[in-house]
């Protein structure tokens, strides 16, 4: 309200003029290259994603190839955007996307630099988009749950503690970004993995591939060719969903315990009942 | 063969064997640190110390070998890890920003290589005694070798106070970020219980240094004397 008002009364209203040196290139084999564009006019309460969409329009009507950027729902949810802003992913606030992030956080003049996530895994497609089919492949290597479909099972048939609800839960809010990929020294994905892995570990139907699970997601992790965890914690101090290492620490847990118990039963036995193939 | 490939080619296998080798390595440099705090107790307690070592050979034999084997494994996993480390991103970012990664986290590879050379270098110099031809290689009056005469001399000569110094700091620099990392790698984490996790790293390369690096200036500084 207070701003509503300063905006009315006060008769002015912010601009800021920023400099920005953006990644751009044309495919996924070109060379690209970090080009400077200038804009002012830009409102303190638009989203950082909206300055982008006010500059391709200034390159639109200048008659230049916009800047592609990926962006779905614009409300922190659905991890579509991405952007490393000056060095940090998703940018300066803690715990939020850059669709969240708000042009009143970067000072008049300032020079901001806009890069893609980098990581052998994310090959660029174009400008700031990015390839992030290696997390989709991860998930089908193992991050789901196998069930009979039917009719809906009744609320609370499968009772699960407050705790362990609460920490699936915890697990649960990653978007998938790959944020943490970005950030890590190594690109390494197991804060993704870990969250996912955790998310399914922790509940009752998580419970039977759990084993399995862990074996072939982290095997398609390794597939993929993102690094490896070097428990520097850059992931956890940019997610936009704050998801905490320690789901990592519960990650190296379940795959010493897959590790001992191994995915095979102990021994061929008979068929059951006797009967014969 | 295979299956030991199979399972090296695991990042996380691989991790966890190399976290254990370090937490092995790290038990030793601890030990070895509280044996040679006996210099403080003069030359008899040290001489004696040294010769009860020497004289189980298959024991003092044994443990290093163990030692040798389970720092080549530690040294071999952590290039093989961070050679692939350094694919994962083809393409430097032109700007990046730390937020939460500490400097010895992010010297690992500096200061685990600058060990490894002191490593070497120390073997060579107190163990061996190939480094340094001015020093006394005798033995005591009751005819062991003469442990505290080697210390001694060798901390009087700043080039060595120096040497041993750097490797101290590389020593406390991988060990602060080592150890809670390496239980983290291991699954060891608790929600009461992770503070002291943390604290444990820099806890205890403070103590191993602290306790190597005051035998050394206690001799530099006079205070303990031939």
């Amino acid at each position: 309200m207070l701003v509503a008002g300063r905006k009315r009364r006060g008769g002015y209203r912010r601009i800021v003029k920023l400099t920005l040196r953006i990644w751009r290139q044309r495919g996924p084999n070109e060379r690209g290259g970090l080009v400077t564009y200038q804009v002012d006019d830009i409102s303190p309460d638009m989203s950082f994603l909206e300055m982008l969409d006010a500059l391709n329009q200034q390159l639109i009507m200048a008659g230049e190839e916009p800047v592609a950027f990926e962006h779905d729902c614009r409300e922190g949810i659905c991890g579509s955007c991405s952007l490393v802003i000056d060095g940090v992913p998703h940018g300066p606030d803690r715990g939020v996307t850059t669709c969240q992030l708000y042009m009143r956080r970067f000072a008049d003049g300032k020079t901001i630099t806009i890069e893609p996530w980098r990581a052998r895994a994310f090959p660029i497609v174009k400008d700031l988009v990015v390839d992030r089919r290696a997390l989709d492949r991860i998930m089908q290597a193992g991050g789901y749950i196998s069930v009979n479909t039917g009719g809906a099972v009744d609320g609370n048939t499968l009772l699960i503690g407050k705790e362990e609800a609460e920490t699936a839960m915890d697990a649960a809010s990653c978007i998938g970004c790959g944020a943490c990929v970005a950030a890590c020294k190594n690109a390494s994905a197991m804060l993704f993995v870990a969250a996912k892995v955790a998310h399914l570990a922790t509940l009752p139907q998580g419970k039977p591939e759990r084993t399995r699970r862990v074996m072939a997601m982290v095997q398609a992790m390794d597939r993929e060719g993102f690094g490896s965890c070097g428990n520097q914690y850059e992931c956890e101090a940019v997610c936009p969903k704050n998801i905490s290492v320690r789901f990592i620490a519960l990650l190296n847990r379940e795959y010493l315990r897959a590790g001992i118990l191994g995915t095979k039963m102990p021994a061929q036995s008979d068929p059951p009942h006797g009967e014969s193939y | 063969m295979s299956r030991v490939k199979v399972f090296f080619n695991s990042s996380v296998n691989s991790k966890i064997v190399a976290s254990l080798a370090g937490l092995g390595l790290t038990g030793f440099a601890i030990f070895h640190m509280l044996g040679n705090l006996q210099v403080f107790e003069g030359s008899d307690a040290i001489n004696g110390y040294a010769s009860i070592l020497r004289d189980m050979p298959i024991l003092l034999w044994t443990a290093r070998m163990g030692l040798l084997i389970v720092a080549g494994l530690h040294i071999g996993l952590v290039i093989r890890l961070a050679l692939r480390n350094r694919q994962g991103r083809p393409v430097a970012y032109a700007v990046r920003r730390y937020r939460a990664a500490s400097v010895a986290s992010r010297t690992m590879v500096l200061t685990g290589s600058l060990l490894l050379f002191f490593i070497i270098f120390h073997l060579l110099h107190l163990t061996a005694g190939l480094i340094d031809a001015s020093a006394p290689d005798g033995l005591d009056i009751q005819g062991r070798v003469d442990v505290y005469g080697k210390i001694i001399h060798a901390f009087r000569n700043p080039l060595y106070v120096g040497i041993y110094f750097v490797g101290q700091l590389a020593l406390g620099l991988h060990l602060s970020h080592a150890i809670s990392s390496g239980l983290q790698t291991l699954g060891i984490e608790h929600a009461a219980l992770n503070r002291l996790f943390k604290l444990a790293g820099s806890g205890i390369a403070l103590f191993v240094v602290l306790g190597n690096l005051s035998i050394i200036f206690a001799v530099f500084l006079g205070l303990i004397r031939a």
